[in-house]
């Protein structure tokens, strides 16, 4: 297996509308971006790796009509969709095409349009997620007052509020800390010129003001819906080493799904998962991907982190699965403001998918953005130290799709 | 909110409607149909997995960890823990649509009522079923509350039998 | 109980319909609202001299940029490359449903474009279509600036 080096990353503006664009002109924007930044031509490009999730801009097999727009006639070009990991898996499947000596450069780009939907915001690729099982329920006699409780919950969160539950008992953390973590991410997206929700100056005080939508969760909680595309072009090493100056290795990854999603299983059957907040997924994967970047103290070695968190009690709480820190002490780190840009641990400086979350963007942002940083081409939001490692996570369904790969500044 | 607006332009836009009511026929087992009847009788239905020994409710044709057949069905209790819980914000009329009707308008809930939804582990049970907690204040809901089930004064075999669950009484 | 569960039917008991409001662009948007004069808009690649139509801002051959600038107009006349007819059409259910009358659609490349147009063609018996033969655009009597004041494609 060869290494394997981003050497140029791309973004478009997220925002809640980029009705300016047609779907294909967003996602090609990205695509050059990325090769510009990575001074390759299209025509040197060998493989494609794309990705979105189609229920929400309603366009099925998207690739058909942007493979022209971003250079992909006449090459492989592999759609993936695993749900809000569909970046991160990307991303891994660019790695497995030049790891694998196939092919020399690959370039992986993930996008969502949620704007193309009637419905506004996410609303339309939820309901068409959940199909299925409410039709099933509904087929059988469900009562409406059990649809309404589930939807009361559900509509913006779903699983996400259990799961919050789950850990706030179990570690301690309580609402004041997910206000934190929320403002910390708008704060931290200001700085970030192609985040949604930028807000200067942010503050838990701002986000307590909020209403509450499904307790413990208020609306400045919770991610928005944003337009935009992000794409990464990656090289083997004997490309990366000639035509980049500091190319960001890829040294470890893993990917782990788990058990069925949601707050119960295809056919309205149960699960056997009883704490949504366990995520084995998270621990095993990051496990593996620590062992295959040589790293034996997370902690320690892990300079800064780019979590997976449309909702803030998941940066807590993934943080913790990635061994960044002990169980049931993320909250305390905050509090002591670790996670800062100028923290022992900062976490999702570009904001995250709080501030940003484009479904299939998101997760390759994270590596995105944590390759950014290694570069040091982050900007308003680098952080001031040197950064030899970085982790990147994605989260998919409810607990069916992680992917974590580890960045670095060498291959070794 | 004071977040950094920007202007774009809004170009037009082509429009369709995917009709899934008049397009889609779905095809399920009956599974839920068996837990279904075993509610009209009082019975909270599971499957049971032979290799782990998992007992599932509603009941599932696979156990999703050892991936074996689960055709033996057994009855857990209809008294449980609950698990988790979450409480929605106070209902406004207007505020938002179910299934296409506002369910303060047709008396789902009462204007500014808090619905809680929460996991309940049946004795008996190794996963969660998902029901609304009624006769208790949403302050007093806490995690590892014994509560029982609350049944349909007249029971039809559907899934709205098993109506909520209420704290246990001693 | 048998333990082979059956299978059971069930259309969507609600009225469920999910709308989609795809944005055009705004080469695409120029297109269409330049039809209100009955005029017809190309883009030509500046690198490779490849003409869309309907326009669009990056080349799918060589991947260059076109610009606002690079929009020119056309004739609207052009020749049938190629065609077919129609007797039966889906409704939104799965169902074919028979035409009143054959519908003939065609693949019309326009004068000093270069990309192919499918049209439907109209004032024509389908046994008088001949691949080769010319034919020009034929506009709705009030244009609007939508897709539509294309009514369709008739012989010259």
């Amino acid at each position: 297996m060869r290494n394997v080096a981003i050497i140029g990353c791309g973004q478009t503006k997220h925002s809640g509308r980029r009705r300016d664009v047609n779907l294909a002109e967003m996602v090609g924007d990205a695509v050059w971006n990325a090769l510009e930044d990575a001074q390759v031509g299209p025509h040197e490009v060998d493989a494609f790796t794309v990705g979105n999730m189609q229920g929400f801009g309603g366009v099925a097999q998207p690739e058909q009509w942007l493979g022209d727009w971003i250079g992909a006639p006449g090459k492989p070009v592999l759609r993936i969709a695993t749900g809000g990991s569909t970046g991160g898996c990307v991303a891994q499947a660019a790695f497995y095409a030049v790891a694998s000596g196939l092919y020399d450069i690959a370039v992986a780009t993930a996008w969502e349009k949620h704007s193309d939907s009637k419905e506004p915001g996410a609303t339309t690729g939820l309901a068409h997620v959940s199909l299925g099982n409410t039709l099933n329920m509904i087929n059988f006699g469900v009562s409406f007052k059990h649809l309404l409780s589930m939807v009361a919950a559900g509509a913006a969160a779903g699983v996400a509020c259990y799961q919050a539950m789950y850990y706030m008992h179990r570690s301690g953390c309580r609402v004041e800390h997910l206000d934190m973590v929320a403002a910390k991410d708008r704060r931290n997206a200001a700085n970030n010129k192609y985040a949604h929700l930028q807000w200067p100056g942010c503050t838990p005080e701002d986000i307590a003001k909020t209403k509450w939508v499904a307790y413990p969760f208020r609306y400045g909680h919770i991610c928005p819906a944003s337009d935009g595309a992000s794409a990464m072009v990656l090289a083997c090493e004997e490309v990366a080493r000639k035509r980049c100056k500091k190319p960001v290795w890829i040294k470890g990854l893993a990917a782990y799904s788990d058990e069925e999603n949601q707050i119960m299983s295809e056919g309205a059957g149960g699960i056997g998962i009883l704490d949504a907040s366990q995520q084995i997924g998270a621990t095993m994967s990051a496990i593996k991907a620590y062992k295959m970047a040589g790293i034996k103290d997370p902690q320690k070695e892990i300079d800064l982190a780019e979590i997976y968190q449309p909702f803030p009690s998941q940066e807590l709480m993934f943080a913790e699965r990635l061994g960044l820190f002990d169980e049931g002490t993320a909250w305390k780190a905050l509090e002591k403001g670790e996670t800062d840009i100028n923290g022992k641990m900062p976490c999702d400086l570009s904001g995250g998918v709080n501030a940003t979350n484009a479904i299939g963007s998101s997760a390759l942002q994270r590596i995105l953005e944590c390759a950014l940083q290694i570069m040091g081409k982050a900007e308003e939001h680098q952080v001031p130290k040197e950064v030899h490692n970085a982790v990147a996570h994605g989260w998919g369904g409810a607990t069916n799709y992680i992917a974590v790969t580890v960045l670095g500044d060498s291959p070794y | 909110m004071p977040y950094i607006k920007e202007q774009r332009k809004e170009t037009i836009s082509v429009e369709g409607d995917w009709d899934v009511g008049g397009s889609t026929t779905w095809k399920h087992s009956t599974l839920l149909q068996e837990y279904a009847q075993g509610l009209k009788e009082k019975k909270i239905i599971g499957s049971l997995c032979p290799g782990c020994g998992k007992v599932i409710v509603p009941p599932r044709n696979i156990c999703g960890r050892c991936h074996r057949k689960m055709d033996e069905k057994v009855v857990v209790s209809d008294i449980g823990t609950v698990t988790c819980f979450v409480i929605s914000a106070p209902f406004a009329k207007g505020q938002a649509k179910v299934l296409g009707m506002d369910p303060v308008e047709i008396g789902l809930v009462e204007e500014g009522e808090r619905v809680i939804s929460v996991y309940v582990k049946f004795d008996g049970a190794d996963s969660n079923v998902d029901t609304e907690l009624i006769g208790v204040e949403p302050e007093k809901v806490y995690l590892g509350m014994r509560v029982k089930a609350v049944w349909a004064k007249e029971p039809q075999g559907r899934l709205s039998d098993l109506e909520a669950v209420e704290p246990l009484k001693d | 109980m048998s333990s082979q569960s059956e299978i059971v039917l069930t259309r969507a008991p609600v009225p469920l319909v999910f709308g989609f409001r795809w944005s055009v662009g705004r080469m695409m948007e120029k297109f269409i609202k330049t039809l209100a004069d009955r005029k017809i808009l190309g883009a030509k690649c500046p690198e490779c001299g490849y003409v869309y139509v309907p326009p669009r801002w990056r080349c799918g051959k060589c991947y260059a940029r076109i610009a606002e600038e690079n929009l020119i107009e056309l004739s609207g006349k052009g020749t049938l490359l190629s065609y077919t007819t129609a007797y039966v059409e889906l409704d939104a259910v799965g169902n074919f449903k028979d035409l009143d009358k054959p519908k003939v659609i065609g693949a019309i490349k326009l004068e000093n474009a270069d990309s192919t147009l499918f049209m439907p063609l109209g004032e024509i018996k389908p046994e008088d279509l001949k691949e080769g033969m010319k034919v020009e655009v034929a506009w709705r009597e009030k244009t609007k600036g939508e897709l539509a004041d294309i009514k369709y494609f008739v012989p010259t």
